[in-house]
Formats: structure tokens, C-alpha cells, sequence
């Protein structure tokens, strides 16, 4: 296999499964639409640690944009990638913050201080950061191979998948977070 | 990749990156499944046609728990049907079905060296691999295998209380759904990459045969229903073992009012279903490619109307992702939504006519020859014809209201998905058995198994219509507790013999299938004297399917007893003569 | 020692097979012909069967009808039920015709075109697409009509008037059934699952007034032709009142109150006299419930409006039934 022919098939490996990602959230987003209609939904504020993620994982996504121009222009892209993968670290530990503030409020995942509504909230934030925890792991190897200086300029495949794939989690968060604004008021 | 020299057995045969041998793995397993879906119903059915009766077999394959003296205990007869749907859709014809003909005829016919990622393609294997030993496993759990049916509706799904297969058999049909939906999801991405990207020179995909296409198509609706489901299953294991309220509200079992409040268990059947109606097609789809493909072959004649068989795909395919809710029009749903529904799954009867019709077009002014493999695509077409034409009245808002979970419902879902999709793997087995192994399977046996099966499944599955007309609810222990029933025994003990008979024969399969393996007669390179790719490998099955350079292709795959050739095929690899048109 | 015997025989007679097998291939290949090869004579035998199996299979459909039409249910027992009744004949002689055409084509394709001296070259047919309009179109023509139909039906039913209907409860758990009359109030009470105890099964809130003249019942009893609403609920899991007879089916779902409009029209009685003396309208469950699920049954009676009264007001009502009882 050619380096195109090959790039091209990681990428669209990647896609498909963002597609095959994206339905399992869309199934769990629309069980609370359908739930969030009925009788007993609680609303209340989503904490603010959350806001915070939220700003750290888009600035993560620049600097990935960043480093992907750097190894295009044959400079080494290793601090932007350990950048990102730092501020990705700070997002998952926001979000334990932002549990952590949820459970101070007394809204439980379960039992009887819980309601569908923190209950969702729980189960869409986590599954979201088990796909993060990937991206983390994911990050930890670019980041070692490109301090190797694995990555060329005509050939930095590993570069471009995280970077597609963070995005998407990026984009990810970003509507997960908008719709709990909205699902939960 | 070409270094198959030094392989191992293990290499080779069990940890293979070849497509080629991972094929076969599914297949075999999923062979071994289907037996043990098919022994589980012809026991669910000697109680269905003999209540209360005892049997030694019961006793000798259940134990003293579940058979006492012969005689089915009405938990493990839940469990039995549950496990048989399960293992029967999942097991034999998701995964036994698109795993052995995806793996094995993707590269080969659009002329690949393998698929784009062996690792992920034996990652696949390997998870389907855990998800069996997880199902089976949970055969021999003291509270009994799942029971809950084979769609899991919570509450009955969540609670142990209400059915001792809800326990710890539950957990571990959860667990291997999991790992099963991320064996197929593995696969998916696979097929879908690799028809995308890895197709030869002159490929084009108005050239891809049928199979390609069904298999590209199955594996999208794969990808994008599969994780619906794990996210439907997520929250049900959440009520299950941490004691949230997704599904479950507002009840009282075994004289305890439990705490859960404000979960709807509509919801799961809204999420199931948006899984599990196209998996229906998941289970069509590849038999409907094959077949395409055997009939053309056979009939020595192109597929009739490629280019509508193509969009009729695509249209059912996109159809059966709006049509879920056929399932729950008793649920209380707003009947407007009802109408919708009814409205959009009538639809997907325009694109199967058309299928059917082109069927028949194509063995019009044919010149048939019967292979076993020909017998069973002919098959397909009854069954489907049957199976379609049941949907209109089940689809129908209005008439499901009493035929809803009847034994209509029965009869319908094994004639159109089950038979004819059990068909289409046959026919596929028997047709590319000489490209698998290098030699033929036994022809009198398979004409044998086809009459046999053919009589004997619509010996099982016709009559079901006439017990659901008869107002008979599925999934009941017995049909001896209402007076209004006692008149359909003579159909049950029908519908057992036929279900026995067809069960004998298919052990007849099995074993032609394993004697051709090691004593078949040789194969010639191309024995069906076809068109597509595949044909055009040796015999000896190599690591990277063609020895030199892959051939390229300059026509379709349906150039069947074109005229000015001298030959009845022309194979893709073939260059238009000058002057000569596509199609 | 029977087991082992089962097995012995079942060794031998697969050996007994693979002998046969292999002498047959020896033999063809002796005579240098591939016994797997499809003859002209398998052309001929198999379309032969085609044919003769096809006919044989659509005479036994036939002959399934007519010796299995008694035990399908009777005509419909209500109202909307004719009308269901009448869509599903339109539906099932629609869908018969078709059956019967399609397969009649089927098996005779497959007996006359079958390869051989008089038929060795196909006629090169790839595409027509005049034909494949034609038959796009008229399926969906059928089906426009098919679908206005039903969906008329579908509207009526759904969207009967209730105004005037009597409103009864159908209450379903493991593994059987009740139901609840409002009394002279005409009004249900309200009820609150957690107060579900001993006699006061499905949890009515004796604090409210509208409760105290319900009355529970082991059976249905339904007054002919005078329309009711049944409001179904389930204790435990879900379960699926279907009363075949008068052609209803509605989910009972835990936490949610489902319902379904109908007119009986025809008694019980009358019922006995076109059926039979052993005849009894029943609802049952059809949905998996559990392992009685099989015998999750009510009586249902149809019945004049005295009958009815007299039957209603032998009833203790829940005060009575509740409070004196303590
Ligand atoms: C030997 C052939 C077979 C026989 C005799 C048979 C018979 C039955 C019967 C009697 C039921 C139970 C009906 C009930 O009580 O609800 C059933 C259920 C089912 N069968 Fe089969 N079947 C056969 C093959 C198949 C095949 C090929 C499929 C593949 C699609 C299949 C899929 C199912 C499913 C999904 C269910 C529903 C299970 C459930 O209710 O949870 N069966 N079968
Ligand atoms: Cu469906
Ligand atoms: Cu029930």
C-alpha cells in the first residue's frame, strides 16, 4: 500500500467509527429528550467546572490545529501535542471536579438523593470521558513518537488521526454540553 | 504479508490475519451455533405439541432442574426461546452470516490482497470468539439463561424477581451483546473501508457485483444502529446493577414496592428497536446479495435491472431506519406517530416488489442450471415472496392490533428473515465451498438437504399463521390453559414433526460439509464457469489471493451469455472487444 | 447403556454414508466423470420438482385454509372489530392473489427454462427500464391504497369519542388480572403504587373521596352495545391485555396509564348460541411476563344492562371491602 492509499484508509477507518460514535450518543441524547417530556424530570444548573472543560478542551483543539501546521512546515510539533495532551489531562480532572460539585449539591448518580435527569447527566459525562481516555492514551503515544521524531513532513499519519479524532471529542463535548444546558433547564 | 512460509499453527489457524481463514472461522462457528439454536427449538417444541408430556431427551439435555421428569419446567421453556432467538439472529445470522461472506468475499471480489486491517478483522473473530463463550457460559448458570425474550424489554429484563433469568444469566447476555457489538462494529468499519478504498483497477463501483453491494450496506447500517443498542444496553445494566431509574417506575413485586420512580420502559423498546429493525435487514441483506449473484450465475443470464437492484438496496436500507416503531403500535404510542409508521413501513414493500419482480425477470428466458446453490437462492425467492407479503398486514397499524405478538408474528419474522436468510447462507456455502476449500461439496446430498428443508421449513412456518389467526399469543408455555385453543393441537404436532424432520436433515449438511472438507472431489479454478473476481485465484489458497499482479477489470459481473462472445461468461477481467458496449 | 448405543449407531451410520459417498466418487472417477458436475439429467429432475413441489406446495396452502378455517376466530365482537375484519379480508385476498401469481411465475420459470438441448443459450436480457417503472409504479399504487385504508381505519379506532363511554380499569400483574368499576360516581379514584397492599391490590388512595364506591372485580363484565374505555395499568412488569374476540390489544406498562375505546356488540350468550356452549370471551397476556404468563387470564362477559346491574351491584365496593374489613 501507498502512504496516500494508506493515510486515506486509517482516516476513513477513523471517520466510520466517529459515525458509529456519534449514533451511540445520539441514542443516549434522544432518551433524554424523550424522558426530559415526562412527569418528575429535575432541572438545575450544570456546574461550573464544566464551563471550565469546556474552554480547556477547545483550547486544546488549537494548539492540535497548531501542531499539525508545524510538522507541516518540517518543525518539530512535540510542545504544541504535549500541550494538548496536558490541557486534556486538565479537562478529565475538571470533569471529576465537576462530579465532585454535583455530589456536594447532593445530586447523586443513584439512590434516593438521584433523578433521571443527574442520572443521565452522569452517564452522558462519563461515557464521554471513557472516548477522552482514549484520546489521552492515544495523545501519550503521538506525543513519544513525535519526540523520536517519528513524524515527517510528507508522513505524520499519527498526527492527523488524533487530531481528527480530538476534534470530534472536542465537537463532541461541546454539544453535549450545550444540550445538558438546555435539556436540564 | 507474503512471508507464508514461516507460519505456525497458530499463526495460521487461530490468531490468522488472513481473510480468508477468518472467514471460515465464522463460519464454523457459527455453524456450531446454529446447531445449538436449532436443538433448543425442536426441545421448546416437542412441549409445544405434546403439554405436559414426558420426554427422555428433555431430562437427559436439561437435568433434573429444568426438565423434572421429563417434562419442561415453563422458566427454562422462557429461557429456551430467548436463547434460540438470541443465538439464531445474532449468533448465526449476523455474525455467522456477514462475518463468513464479508470477510471471504470482499477482498476477492474487488480484488484486494486482504482486508484493510487484518488486526482489526482478527479482533473481530476474537471478540465474537468471547461474546460465544460468555453466551454459553450462561447455559449452566443455576438461576437459568436469559428469559426475557430475546428483545429484553425491562422491567422483565431488569428484575429477578420477576423471572430467575432475569439474575445472573441476564449480566452475562448483557456482557456478551457487549462484546458482541464490538465484534461487529470492528467488522463493520472493515468492510466498509476496504470496498471503499481497496477496490482494483477498473473497479468502479457500477461494476462492484451485488454481494459488494449488499455487504457495503449491511456494514453502514451496522455501524450506525449497533451503538444505539450498547447505548440502549448501557442503561439498562445501570437499572440492573446500580439501581438507577431509566426504565423502571412505580413497582411492586413479590409484595415489595420498589423505589424506582419516573424510568419508562417505552423508552427501551424506542431504543431497542431503533437497533433492532434494521438488524432484521443486517440478516437480509448479505442473503439478498449472494443471492443476486447465484441466480445470475445459474441462469446463465445478467442480473435483470443491476442499476434498480442497486437503489432498491439503498431504499431499504435507508427505510429501515424510520420504520421502528412498527413494533410498539400497542404501546400507547400517539397514533399519529402510529400512522407515520404505518406509512413509512409500507413503503419498504415498493423496493422488495421491485426486487422480487427482477428476480423473475431474470429466470425468464434463462437457461437454469440447478446447483444446490441455485435450489436455495430459488429458495430465498419463495420464502421472501411469503415473508414480504405477511409484512403488509403486520405493518398495518390497524390489523396489528390483533395480530400483534401472536404466532403470526411467528410465522412471518423465521419465513422472511429466518428462512431466507438461512437460505441465502446455504446457498452461499454451497456455491463458494470450492473457492473455500478446493473442493466440491457432495451434489446428491445437497439436492437431498434443499428438498428436505424446503418441505419441511414451510411444513414449520405456514402453519404458524393459521395459530396466530387463531388468536394464539407467542412465547406461551403451552397452548392447553384456554379452552379457545384446545382445537390447534393437530397444527402443533404439524408444525414439531416438521421442525424434527428439518432439524435431522440439517445434520446431513453438516456432515457433507465436513467430508468434502478432507475427502470432496478436487475443484477446478472455476467450477461455475462465472465472471467475478474470486474465480480468478488459484486453487491453492494463498496469503494475498493472487500469486502475481492483481488482475484488473474492465466490465461488470454480469456479462452472461452476451451476444458475439463465443463462450456463455465473459470474466471481469476481460477487455470490451472493440466495438462492444457495457451493457 | 442406551445412550452408548444411540452413539454406536450414530457412528456407524456416518460411516456407513461416507462409504457410499466415496464409492460413488471412485466409481465416477474410474469412468472419468465428475460426479458433482450438474448433468442435464439433474437439470431435468430438478426442474421436474420444481415444478411438482411448487404446485404440491401452493395445494397445500389451499388445503391448510380449508381444513384450519374453523378454528380461526369468529367475526369481530365490537364495533371497530367489523371494520378491521373488513381491511383484513381486503389485505389477505390482496396479498393471496399475489402470492398465488408470484409463484405460479416462479415454478413455471423454473420448470420451462431449465438448461438443455432445447434451451442451451439465455437471451441476454440486462435491463428494461419501461418495465422497471411499470413495476415500481404499480406497487406503489397498490399500497397508496392499501395505506389510505388502513390508516382510515387506524384514525377511527384511535380517535373514537369517549364522552360517553364507561370507564373500567384493567389492572395487570403476576400472573393474573382485575378489574375496577368506578361505582355510582362514575369516577375512578386516583392511586399511588406504594399503596399497594393486602386487599387493596392495586393501590387505590382510599383518602380520596371517588375511591370509596369503586369496586374490584376478578372478571370483566361489558353491557352490549353501550361503548367503554378501559384504562390498563400493570403492577410489576409490562404485560398486554388482547381480547381477541373484539379485536383489541393495548399494553399495560408500569408507571403509565394506556386505554382503549370499544363497543361490544354481541352477548355472551349469543356468543354460546353461534359457537357453542363452551364458549367464553377471555383476555389474556401477550406479553412475556414470566412463567405463568401462558394462563394470565380473565373472564369477560357480555351481557344486557340488567344482567349487568345485577351482577355490579352483588360487588362490595372498596370502603366496604377496605375500611370494614379493619
Ligand atoms: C428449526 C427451525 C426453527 C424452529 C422450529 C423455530 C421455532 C420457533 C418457535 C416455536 C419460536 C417460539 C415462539 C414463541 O413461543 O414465541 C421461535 C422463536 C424465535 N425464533 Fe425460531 N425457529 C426455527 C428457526 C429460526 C431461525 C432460522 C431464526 C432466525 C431468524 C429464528 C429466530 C427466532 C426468533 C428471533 C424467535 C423469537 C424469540 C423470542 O421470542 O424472544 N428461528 N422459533
Ligand atoms: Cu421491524
Ligand atoms: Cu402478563
Amino acid at each position: 500500500m501507498n502512504i496516500k492509499l494508506r493515510n486515506n484508509t486509517f482516516k476513513q477507518l477513523l471517520w466510520i467509527g466517529m459515525a458509529g460514535i456519534s449514533m451511540f450518543f445520539a441514542g443516549l441524547t434522544s432518551a433524554v429528550i424523550v424522558r426530559s417530556a415526562e412527569r418528575g424530570w429535575d432541572t438545575f444548573v450544570l456546574p461550573e467546572y464544566f464551563w471550565c472543560s469546556t474552554v480547556v478542551i477547545i483550547f486544546s483543539s488549537i494548539l492540535l490545529v497548531l501542531s499539525k501546521r508545524k510538522v507541516k512546515r518540517g518543525v518539530s510539533p512535540t510542545p504544541y501535542i504535549f500541550s494538548t495532551l496536558i490541557l486534556g489531562l486538565f479537562f478529565a480532572y475538571f470533569q471529576f471536579k465537576g462530579w465532585g460539585q454535583l455530589i456536594l449539591e447532593g445530586r447523586y448518580f443513584v439512590g434516593p438523593g438521584s433523578n433521571p435527569a443527574s442520572s443521565f447527566l452522569y452517564v452522558l459525562t462519563f461515557a464521554h470521558l471513557i472516548h477522552v481516555l482514549g484520546g489521552i492514551i492515544s495523545l501519550i503515544v503521538v506525543t513519544i513518537k513525535s519526540s523520536q521524531k517519528k513524524y515527517t513532513k510528507e508522513d505524520h499519519l499519527g498526527i492527523e488521526l488524533i487530531s481528527i479524532y480530538w476534534h470530534f471529542l472536542d465537537v463532541l463535548w461541546v454539544y453535549l454540553f450545550i444540550f445538558l444546558l438546555f435539556s436540564l433547564k | 504479508m507474503s512471508d507464508h512460509h514461516n507460519e505456525t499453527f497458530i499463526s495460521k489457524y487461530i490468531f490468522s490475519l488472513d481473510h480468508k481463514m477468518i472467514a471460515k472461522q465464522f463460519l464454523i462457528t457459527g455453524m456450531f451455533m446454529g446447531v445449538v439454536g436449532m436443538l433448543m427449538s425442536i426441545l421448546f417444541r416437542l412441549q409445544l405439541s405434546n403439554p405436559g408430556e414426558s420426554f427422555a431427551i428433555l431430562e437427559w439435555f436439561l437435568g433434573d432442574k429444568w426438565a423434572p421428569g421429563g417434562v419442561l419446567d415453563p422458566n427454562m421453556y422462557l429461557a429456551l426461546v430467548t436463547m434460540h432467538g438470541t443465538i439464531l439472529i445474532f449468533w448465526v445470522l449476523t455474525a455467522g452470516l456477514t462475518g463468513t461472506f464479508a470477510n471471504f468475499l470482499i477482498p476477492l471480489q474487488i480484488g484486494a490482497r486482504d482486508m484493510a486491517s487484518g488486526f482489526i478483522n482478527m479482533l473481530s473473530y476474537w471478540f465474537f470468539f468471547a461474546a460465544t463463550v460468555v453466551l454459553l457460559i450462561s447455559l449452566f448458570v443455576e438461576t437459568g439463561p436469559a428469559s426475557a425474550g430475546w428483545t429484553i424489554y425491562p422491567p422483565l429484563s431488569a428484575l429477578p424477581q420477576a423471572i430467575p433469568g432475569s439474575g445472573l444469566g441476564q449480566d452475562l447476555w448483557l456482557i456478551s451483546m457487549t462484546l458482541f457489538i464490538v465484534s461487529s462494529l470492528l467488522g463493520g468499519l472493515n468492510y466498509i473501508v476496504t470496498i471503499l478504498n481497496l477496490r482494483t483497477k477498473g473497479m468502479s463501483m457500477s461494476r462492484l457485483p451485488l454481494t459488494m453491494w449488499a455487504l457495503l450496506i449491511v456494514a453502514i447500517l451496522g455501524v450506525l444502529s449497533f451503538p444505539v443498542l450498547l447505548s440502549a444496553s448501557l442503561l439498562l445494566i445501570f437499572d440492573r446493577s446500580f439501581g438507577t431509574s431509566f426504565y423502571l417506575s412505580d413497582i411492586v413485586i413479590g409484595g415489595e414496592a420498589l423505589h424506582h420512580t419516573g424510568g419508562s420502559p417505552i423508552l427501551f423498546e424506542h431504543l431497542f428497536w431503533f437497533l433492532g429493525h434494521p438488524e432484521v435487514y443486517i440478516i437480509l441483506l448479505p442473503a439478498l446479495g449472494i443471492v443476486s449473484e447465484i441466480i445470475s450465475v445459474n441462469s446463465r443470464k445478467p442480473i435483470f435491472g443491476y442499476k434498480a437492484m442497486v437503489i432498491s438496496l439503498i431504499a431499504i436500507a435507508f427505510l429501515s431506519f424510520i420504520v421502528w416503531g412498527h413494533h410498539m403500535f400497542i404501546t400507547g404510542m400517539d397514533p399519529f406517530l402510529g400512522s407515520v409508521f404505518t406509512f413509512t413501513t409500507l413503503l419498504i414493500a415498493i423496493p422488495s416488489a421491485v426486487k422480487v419482480f427482477n428476480y423473475l425477470a431474470t429466470l425468464w428466458r434463462a437457461s437454469i442450471r440447478f446447483t444446490p446453490a441455485m435450489l436455495f437462492a430459488i429458495g430465498f425467492v419463495s420464502t421472501f415472496i411469503t415473508g414480504g407479503l405477511t409484512g403488509l398486514i403486520l405493518g398495518d397499524s390497524a390489523l396489528d392490533i390483533n395480530v400483534h405478538d401472536t404466532y403470526f408474528v411467528v410465522g412471518h419474522f423465521h419465513i422472511v428473515m429466518g428462512l431466507s436468510a438461512i437460505y441465502g447462507m446455504f446457498a452461499g456455502v454451497y456455491h463458494w465451498f470450492p473457492k473455500m476449500y478446493g473442493r466440491m461439496m457432495n451434489k446428491k446430498l445437497g439436492y437431498f438437504h434443499f428438498w428436505v428443508t424446503f418441505i419441511s421449513a414451510y411444513g414449520v412456518f405456514f402453519p404458524m399463521h393459521f395459530l396466530g389467526l387463531a388468536g394464539l399469543p407467542r412465547r406461551y408455555y403451552t397452548n392447553s390453559a384456554f379452552p379457545m385453543f384446545d382445537g390447534l393441537s393437530d397444527i402443533n404436532e404439524i408444525i414439531t414433526f416438521f421442525a424434527i424432520l428439518g432439524g435431522v436433515v440439517q445434520l446431513l449438511f453438516i456432515f457433507n460439509f465436513f467430508y468434502s472438507i478432507f475427502k470432496g472431489t478436487k475443484a477446478t479454478e472455476n467450477p461455475w464457469r462465472s465472471n467475478t473476481l474470486e474465480w480468478t485465484t488459484p486453487i491453492e489458497r494463498i496469503h494475498g489471493n493472487w500469486p502475481g499482479k492483481i488482475p484488473s477489470v474492465h466490465r461488470w459481473a454480469y456479462d452472461y451469455s452476451k451476444p458475439g462472445s463465443d463462450k456463455d461468461f465473459i470474466p471481469q477481467t476481460e477487455p470490451l472487444k472493440e466495438g462492444e458496449t457495457e451493457h | 447403556m442406551t445412550n452408548l448405543l444411540i452413539i454406536l449407531i450414530a457412528f456407524l451410520v456416518i460411516a456407513t454414508l461416507v462409504q457410499i459417498l466415496r464409492v460413488g466418487e471412485l466409481l465416477s472417477e474410474v469412468r472419468n466423470l465428475d460426479v458433482n458436475k450438474v448433468t442435464e439429467k439433474d437439470n431435468k429432475t430438478q426442474s421436474f420438482l420444481m415444478g411438482s413441489v411448487g404446485i404440491l406446495f401452493l395445494v397445500s396452502c389451499v388445503w391448510q385454509y380449508f381444513s384450519w378455517e374453523h378454528l380461526m376466530l369468529p367475526a369481530a365482537s365490537s364495533e371497530h372489530g367489523v371494520t378491521i375484519d373488513k381491511l383484513m379480508a381486503f389485505t389477505m385476498i390482496l396479498i393471496i392473489v399475489v402470492f398465488f401469481i408470484l409463484h405460479i411465475i416462479l415454478f413455471y420459470f423454473l420448470y420451462k427454462y431449465r438448461k438443455g438441448d432445447h434451451n442451451d443459450v439465455a437471451y441476454y436480457y440486462p435491463h428494461n427500464n419501461k418495465l422497471e417503472l411499470i413495476w415500481t409504479i404499480a406497487p406503489t399504487i397498490v399500497l397508496t391504497v392499501v395505506i389510505l385504508y388502513g390508516l382510515s381505519v387506524w384514525d377511527q379506532i384511535t380517535n373514537a369519542d369517549t364522552s360517553k363511554s364507561q370507564v373500567i380499569e384493567v389492572y395487570g400483574k403476576q400472573f393474573d388480572w382485575m378489574a375496577r368499576y368506578p361505582g355510582e360516581d362514575e369516577t375512578l379514584g386516583s392511586y399511588n403504587y406504594k399503596l399497594v397492599q393486602g386487599l387493596n391490590a392495586l393501590g387505590v388512595d382510599m383518602q380520596d373521596e371517588a375511591s370509596l364506591d369503586d369496586k374490584l372485580t376478578r372478571e370483566l363484565h361489558l353491557v352490549v352495545d353501550e361503548p367503554v374505555l378501559l384504562k390498563l395499568r400493570s403492577q410489576d412488569i409490562i404485560h398486554s391485555a388482547f381480547l381477541p374476540h373484539f379485536r383489541v390489544q393495548m399494553n399495560c406498562v408500569p408507571g403509565m396509564s394506556t386505554q382503549f375505546a370499544f363497543t361490544p356488540t354481541k352477548t355472551t350468550s349469543e356468543m354460546k348460541e353461534q359457537e357453542g356452549d363452551s364458549f367464553e370471551y377471555v383476555l389474556l397476556c401477550n406479553k412475556i411476563c414470566g412463567a405463568a404468563h401462558y394462563n394470565m387470564q380473565m373472564k369477560v362477559v357480555v351481557e344486557t344492562q340488567e344482567e349487568y346491574d345485577n351482577w355490579l351491584s352483588q360487588k362490595n365496593t372498596l370502603s366496604e371491602k377496605l375500611i370494614t374489613k379493619k
